[in-house]
């Protein structure tokens, strides 16, 4: 369960908690280590000493119990023991201490007890009041036992220090650790870093983008690998490109004569006979018809470039094209501040035609037209009444050649099935967004986000 | 009845063009290269000529500046290629106007009428002259003087630096332009403006890397500055 919680992080923050466990890991044992080696050592060393200042104050009572009468406080007295040792005298089950008993007895062992009463001298850690002691035990002739109680509170003071320090240590390094992750991370990752920045280029029809190359040979590799993708993807879409562009360019020169012919004809039309106008009514709606789709075609086969992006007027450049149709101007509803964006304009209006094309064709005529303005973007809107686009064929009006439903029944005789596919392309290469939506009220709405970009 | 020369060498395209022009009310002689449309126009001066971009021979941009070098007559590029480059090309060769093959006659004509008519204010009630800065325009006399020299300016040049002056200091948008000065009344071409503001900056400006009157308005268009 916890493994792909971790997954999801990036790989940045993994490698990141990798180096920090790691470091914590190393830092946490070498400070476990120390911490207990220096403890035992300095241990040892205060039992030594304090078996051996007993085992020195036990010989100098056991001189003091010579006499017949001794007194036992006055020779616990005479004692020179400092502050660390609390010297005691266990005499035929009774304790001798120096001052008033202060739970002093009650903190000896029974089992160092025993020890002592059997002739064995003994040492064993307790705590007296919550603090580490030691108790040395020495028997002296006649099953007297001379008792020394040594507090540790120094050392353990000493202890305290050396474990905060040696955690804090730890927790630096463990920090460090962290540190030196996150920077190598992001020397692994920079190039990770310029790939997707191109391949987002790339994306949005840039073929000259290319990874720079790097000294590192491991990194070299991943450049050249990426760049020679992009170099045979490029030259496979630019050998399709100007495959469009050949055959549309072809097509020119005769669909030329075509138009104009035809508009001889025309113009002739009042003297001809009705099935003479018929068949001339016939050769000029598919001559324009042929026109508009070698134009697209070649449009489309040079969409995929970059936009030329320049300031631009989008509620002007729409009033105008909304004028030259004959639309009536409150179709268009501006929100927003209108600022100047760094758009395509020549492509900004053919996406309007086109959608406004598409809205006569399919949906009875465009019935609200909106554009709002947000930040550095331009949202726009293409509402009409028609029957909508059903939501399993919204994702394919965008297709080359897809036509609606409706279109196809009624013969698909109108439109080139390219406008919609020309619109995706526009607004792909100025790297913005495109839906389509039912319309509240019945009919499809199309959404254009259009953001601004550097002229 | 307006004299039209038509240089084009697909036979089929130029037949057409010159059955589909002479129903739209013009005297039209078409010939197949570059080399005849020059003698033709030297010796039968046309009001307006139509130029093909892929000729044999003397191709359609050395066509294009050897009638610019005879005179101002108005050049129209009808050609099947639209690359930047050649439409920039042509323009700065001294062509007035640029349409992509197949183009509608009905449009094509509008793009004629629109640059045989007469630069706008030079009608009644204009002033006589009109001052920027060392450009001194006459509308009436279709003059511009730069200092106390005359400059030769092209039409389509002359009524531009027209409309910029109408405005008196005012932006007009490429669209603006495009609509007043080349009549196009739908989303026309915007390197239509660029590359013919060029030409004039480079007939009235001192210095026309950095001009002073005929000045870009970043976003927004162009003006006329005194």
């Amino acid at each position: 369960m916890r493994l792909p919680r971790f997954r999801r992080l990036g790989l940045r923050a993994r490698i990141t908690t990798v180096f920090a466990l790691g470091a914590l890991f190393l830092s946490a044992s070498l400070a476990g280590t120390t911490y207990q080696l220096t403890r035992q050592s300095l241990l040892d060393e205060r039992e030594r000493a304090a078996v051996r200042a007993a085992y020195f104050d036990a010989a100098l009572v056991q001189q003091g119990l010579g006499g017949t009468e001794p007194d036992l406080a006055q020779v616990l007295r005479s004692l020179d023991t400092g502050e660390q040792r609390r010297p005691l005298i266990r005499r035929d089950g009774q304790w001798f201490a120096r001052t008033a008993d202060d739970g002093l007895t009650g903190s000896v062992p029974t089992e160092l007890l025993t020890e002592v009463r059997e002739g064995r001298p003994a040492v064993q850690r307790v705590h007296l009041r919550d603090e580490p002691a030691l108790v040395v035990g020495v028997p002296l002739s006649d099953g007297t036992g001379y008792y020394e109680v040594s507090t540790l509170s120094e050392l353990s003071r000493t202890l305290r220090v050396l474990a905060t320090v040696l955690g804090l240590v730890a927790l630096t390094t463990t920090l460090a650790g962290a540190g030196v992750g996150w920077w190598a991370s992001r020397r692994v990752l920079l190039p990770l870093g310029q790939v997707a920045g191109t391949a987002g280029a790339i994306a949005s029809g840039d073929f000259s983008a290319r990874v720079p190359r790097d000294n590192d040979p491991d990194l070299d590799a991943l450049a050249v690998a990426f760049n020679r993708m992009v170099e045979q993807v490029s030259a496979r879409s630019e050998a399709d490109r100007r495959f469009a562009a050949d055959v549309s360019h072809e097509l020119r020169s005769p669909l030329q004569t075509l138009s104009a012919a035809t508009s001889v004809l025309d113009r002739r039309r009042p003297s001809l006979d009705e099935r003479s106008a018929a068949a001339v009514d016939l050769l000029t709606s598919e001559v324009a018809r042929f026109e508009t789709l070698v134009t697209d075609l070649l449009e489309l086969a040079r969409s995929d470039r970059p936009a030329e992006r320049r300031p631009t007027d989008v509620v002007a450049l729409t009033r105008g094209v909304l004028a030259t149709r004959h639309c009536p101007p409150e179709l268009l509803e501006v929100t927003g501040r209108e600022v100047s964006l760094g758009l395509d304009p020549r492509r900004v209006e053919q996406v309007l035609a086109n959608l406004l094309d598409n809205a006569d064709k399919h949906g009875g005529g465009a019935v609200r037209v909106s554009l709002s303005f947000c930040g550095d973007a331009v949202t726009l809107e293409v509402d009409d009444e028609g029957p909508g686009v059903p939501p399993d064929e919204r994702g394919l009006v965008f297709d080359r050649f897809a036509r609606g439903r409706a279109a196809s029944a009624r013969g698909g005789s109108e439109g080139t099935g390219l406008g919609l596919a020309l619109v995706a392309q526009h607004v792909l290469a100025h790297r913005g967004s495109i839906e389509v939506l039912a319309r509240p009220g019945g009919g499809a709405r199309f959404r254009i986000v259009l953001p601004g970009g550097e002229p | 009845m307006p004299r039209l020369l038509i240089v084009e060498d697909d036979d089929r395209i130029r037949l057409s063009l010159r059955l589909a022009l002479e129903d739209e009310g013009y005297t039209v002689k078409d010939v197949p290269t570059a080399e005849e449309g020059l003698a033709e126009h030297r010796t039968n001066a046309a009001d307006l000529v139509l130029v093909d971009l892929m000729l044999p021979g003397m191709d359609g941009f050395d066509c294009i500046r050897a009638l610019r070098r005879l005179g101002d007559v108005p050049i129209v590029v009808v050609s099947a290629r639209d690359d930047t480059h050649d439409v920039v090309a042509a323009l700065e060769a001294g062509a007035d106007d640029y349409v992509v093959k197949p183009v509608a006659v009905k449009e094509l004509s509008a793009r004629l009428r629109a640059l045989r008519r007469r630069a706008s204010g030079s009608g009644e009630g204009a002033p006589k002259t009109l001052t920027f800065g060392e450009i001194e325009l006459r509308p009436e006399a279709g003059e511009v003087l730069l200092g106390d020299k005359q400059v030769h300016l092209t039409r389509t040049e002359f009524r531009l630096l027209c409309e910029l002056a109408d405005q008196s200091g005012r932006v007009l948008s490429r669209q603006q332009l495009l609509n007043r000065v080349w009549g196009y009344d739908v989303y026309g071409d915007e390197r239509l403006v660029d590359v013919h503001v060029g030409r004039l900056r480079r007939k009235v400006e001192r210095d026309p890397a950095n001009p002073l009157h005929v000045v870009t308005v970043r976003g927004l268009g162009y003006k006329l500055a005194p």
